[in-house]
């Protein structure tokens, strides 16, 4: 340091700018590599939705022509743990064995069958929807979601999928 | 040196809260000399770096972890094997509380040569606490993950609690929050290591700095500030750049290097050789020379005699030794320092010797190495949460009503025998099914309640071990009672 005072502004402004970026330079570095580590390991993980097919009930069983309110359990994996989860659904016997969610489009509360009305009626927002699932009144932008549907073994089944809320397209949330 | 760096050095010397740039009389030379003796004087800034480290990567990992004993070992598995950049930030996190006791230690020699228990006294306590207290992290850091190494780090801190004289007992249950290790001790490791020894170094890193600015401007008007500031940048520079290129390495290194992690305590053999944390072999090794609750006292008091002794040292400069040494500061310390250094380094080492040495336990070690190696590779499987019992229609089989297991045996057999006794496979260790277990001599259901209570009795060998006081009588006969219908 002992001729540093005796240098002039110019160089020794360069000096000091140099002195000081290179540091900060080297922090910066310290801090990215960490923090696009982290943006890496706490990005949301998207669960792949399981296509499994889910018993929903034996086929001699669907009969009528009211929609069945009918309970599904379905597998979720979230990061390190497996967990099971139960939907209600609806079969409309009477259009041949489609299977309604009961998630209401609008928000995702879920609707029930009234039996003196004969709709489905969302107990939040007082959507109203006819006993084939299409729309009729109420904030809803659209029909209640149908799932796809096989049978196997003279058993209904089902594969579980949630829509987006709230929009004219019927979007598979992913 | 020229007028305005002696007027410098002069008013700074009455400030002893200055010690970036104090000079003490007697260690001229030691501050802000240039070229590569002053990047000696940079172990600050690099212990300032791993700490910002091991808080960035702290709290990336605490996004995940789960402190439970069911769910730990899986969500650091989780981390490690499916997470993108989960196995650095752990390695990281791991290897740099390796290193960061390391240049604590060299920034408290450096301290010690330039006499700062004096000079700046705030800094110099400051220092041996922030290493006590990082000691304590990795200590409780090392049970968190509960595969067999966490487990052991458990076991010992629970051994040497212990053994101490006289509250031996106490401080045991106190540490482990009941007279067994369970998931409430693996709570109060986490909760120590993710809260309360962060927040304490916090503190008294905050205390260190809280009198560094004011002290510049009380350093006095005769003080030419752009120089001062000069000698400040300089020495900051240089401590941001050693502090990075230290990063740079072990970021470099951790990459190569994951932390291990082997399988679940579950999966444990009876074979296994703990080995601690490279910070904790020295005094592994040394208890292996000190018997009974002597070791305890040479684990817990002897580095609690130390830090008093360090933290004490501005205060030590006692008359009575003064006949001794001309500084009985220097003595004591220098002692202390010598001496805790002499050992950690030859215990280290005769540690890692002994174990190359000795052919049965390298063989023991390799294999184990093998292990962590072989369950890294395996895939990720996620744990199956319990539904809601609230929940009537999807909530497991109560006990024994339709021929479901018990939920005894859910709790304590399912882990290795498997949920209906189909017996399980967990790495190289294969527990044999319970199906068909009556045809068997010697295992009637009155059998089954006395090998519950004496394993070894009945010709069984670890890991099967005795549920004597976990299980009610109630328990073991419903468990005896529903073994035995189990067929082919």
């Amino acid at each position: 340091m002992h001729n540093d005072n005796a240098s002039a502004a110019g160089p020794d402004k360069s000096r000091r700018a140099f002195l000081i970026l290179v540091p900060l330079g080297m922090l910066a570095g310290v801090f990215t590599s960490v923090a696009t580590a982290a943006y890496r390991f706490l990005k949301p993980r998207i669960s792949e939705s399981s296509n499994k097919w889910i018993d929903v009930a034996p086929l001699a069983d669907l009969t009528g022509n009211l929609p069945l309110p009918k309970k599904i359990v379905a597998e979720q994996i979230a990061g390190w743990a497996t967990s099971t989860e139960e939907h209600f659904v609806y079969v409309l016997p009477a259009k041949n064995n489609q299977v309604l969610s009961a998630v209401c489009p609008h928000e995702g509360c879920e609707v029930s069958w009234q039996t003196d009305t004969k709709l489905f009626s969302c107990p939040c927002h007082e959507s109203y929807f006819a006993a084939d699932g299409s729309r009729i009144s109420g904030p809803a932008r659209r029909g209640l979601d149908p799932l796809p549907t096989r049978l196997q073994d003279g058993k209904l089944q089902v594969q579980y999928q949630a829509f987006e809320n709230n929009t004219e397209q019927r979007i598979t949330r992913s | 040196m020229n007028a305005t760096e002696t007027s410098t050095a002069v008013s700074e010397a009455a400030n002893p809260l200055v010690d970036l740039t104090v000079k003490s009389p007697g260690d001229r030379g030691d501050l802000f000399e240039n070229g590569w003796g002053a990047w000696l004087q940079t172990t600050g800034g690099i212990v300032g770096i791993l700490l910002l480290v091991q808080f960035l990567t702290g709290v990336l990992l605490a996004f995940y972890y789960v402190p439970s004993v069911d769910h730990a070992h899986t969500t650091v598995s989780f981390i490690e094997k499916v997470l993108p950049a989960g196995s650095w930030i752990r390695s990281l996190h791991h290897h740099v509380s390796h290193w960061l006791p390391v240049f604590l230690f060299l920034h408290i020699v450096r301290l010690f040569r330039r006499s700062a228990y004096n000079t700046a006294t705030v800094h110099w306590i400051a220092s041996v606490i922030v290493l006590a207290l990082v000691m304590a992290a990795a200590a409780t850091g090392y049970s968190l993950p509960w595969d067999a190494r966490a487990f052991f780090s458990t076991r010992v801190a629970e051994g040497i609690l212990s053994g101490l004289p006289l509250l031996g007992r106490t401080a045991r249950l106190w540490a482990l929050g009941g007279n067994e290790i369970s998931t409430l001790t693996l709570s109060r490791f986490f909760a120590l290591h993710l809260l309360v020894t962060p927040f304490l170094i916090l503190i008294v890193v905050a205390w260190r700095f809280s009198g560094l600015n004011l002290s510049l401007v009380a350093a006095g008007p005769n003080v030419n500030p752009i120089a001062t500031g000069r000698v400040c940048l300089q020495n900051l520079s240089r401590q941001l750049v050693a502090g990075s290129l230290v990063f740079a390495v072990l970021a470099i290194y951790s990459m190569k290097y994951p932390a291990s992690l082997g399988p679940a305590v579950t999966t444990m053999t009876p074979d296994y050789l703990p080995r601690p944390g490279a910070q904790f072999l020295w005094l592994y090794q040394s208890l292996k020379y000190v018997h009974g609750s002597l070791g305890s006292v040479v684990a817990v008091v002897f580095p609690g005699v130390v830090v008093l002794a360090l933290t004490l040292l501005p205060w030590l400069n006692l008359a009575a030794l003064q006949k001794f040494s001309k500084q009985p500061q220097r003595l004591i310390g220098g002692t202390i320092l010598t001496v805790c250094a002499l050992l950690i380094v030859t215990m280290t080492s005769v540690s890692y010797l002994s174990d190359r040495r000795d052919p049965r336990v390298r063989q023991q070690l390799a294999r184990q190495a093998a292990d962590e190696e072989a369950f890294r590779k395996e895939p990720f499987v996620p744990t199956p949460l319990k539904l809601d019992n609230r929940n009537p229609a999807l909530a497991t089989t109560p006990a024994s009503s339709q021929g479901g297991p018990p939920m005894a045996y859910t709790k304590f057999c399912a882990m290795c025998h498997g949920e209906h006794g189909e017996g399980a496979r967990q790495g190289a260790l294969r527990f044999p099914p319970l199906l068909g277990v009556s045809a068997k001599p010697r295992r009637t259901v009155d059998d089954i309640v006395g090998l519950l209570n004496d394993p070894k009795a009945y010709g069984l060998e670890p890991p099967m071990r005795s549920f004597a006081t976990k299980l009610t009588d109630q328990e073991k006969r419903e468990i005896a009672e529903w073994v035995v219908t189990l067929k082919k």
